[in-house]
């Protein structure tokens, strides 16, 4: 089976990991996901593509603790958490989350936890490439 | 030997990926932040998170080992 918590150049399958979750256990009754995206403009500017960096080891030891406390803390069945690192163009996937619980408050929090501590603890960058040149995004809350 | 590691806008500013320091006894995570900031001082502006071996680090008094790695890092900006 596929790794439930992956970084990876590659395009995701959200049915692929989806079905993953399934697989897993009969008693889920509810599965929220985030999927993040690129967007063409930002800050006012055109952006023609998004290049991604990572600490890979520690992103990916960061994202697998993540996974687990959510786990914990929200009582889920299963939780996936998958980040592209690459160079995307608008409208290619960039992040994957979901959260598998017996009832939809949990997984839709625990969803929503998972992508707000991904962005504020996992050791990931991202350049945007502008017609008017290229810069580091700054964090936005 | 101590490595540090710098990613993205750091690794942009300093102008190298990874760096080698030679280990001394008694060496301290400070040590290292203040040497390589007086020749960076642009790049060290924007750190914000430090790793040893892959573990955030918030007391810079830390003593370092011989091949300890150390990550200086500005804000994540994943998702």
């Amino acid at each position: 089976m596929i790794e439930a918590v992956r970084i990876q150049q590659e395009d995701f399958s959200q049915d692929a990991e989806i079905a993953a979750l399934k697989v897993g256990s009969q008693r889920i009754g509810g599965i929220a996901t985030f999927l993040g995206c690129a967007r063409d403009f930002s800050e006012g500017r055109e952006v023609l593509q998004i290049s991604f960096e990572a600490y890979g080891s520690m992103a990916l030891a960061e994202m697998n603790k993540l996974r687990s406390e959510a786990m914990a803390k929200f009582g889920l069945l299963d939780a996936r958490i998958v980040h592209r690192v690459t160079t995307v163009r608008a409208g290619d996937n960039i992040v994957f989350i979901a959260a598998a619980a017996e009832h939809r408050a949990a997984a839709f929090d625990a969803c929503r936890w998972m992508i707000d501590e991904l962005k504020l603890r996992v050791p990931i960058w991202k350049k945007e490439l502008t017609p008017e040149g290229d810069s580091w995004v700054t964090p936005h809350p | 030997m101590i490595r540090v590691l710098f990613f993205g806008p750091v690794a942009e500013r300093v102008q190298a990926r990874e760096m080698q320091l030679e280990f001394t006894q008694g060496m301290t995570l400070h040590d290292v932040i203040v040497r390589l900031g007086m020749q960076h001082p642009g790049a060290f502006s924007i750190v914000s998170f430090i790793a040893v071996n892959q573990n955030q680090i918030h007391d810079k008094k830390m003593a370092l080992h011989d091949n300890d790695e150390i990550a200086l890092m500005a804000k994540f900006s994943g998702g």
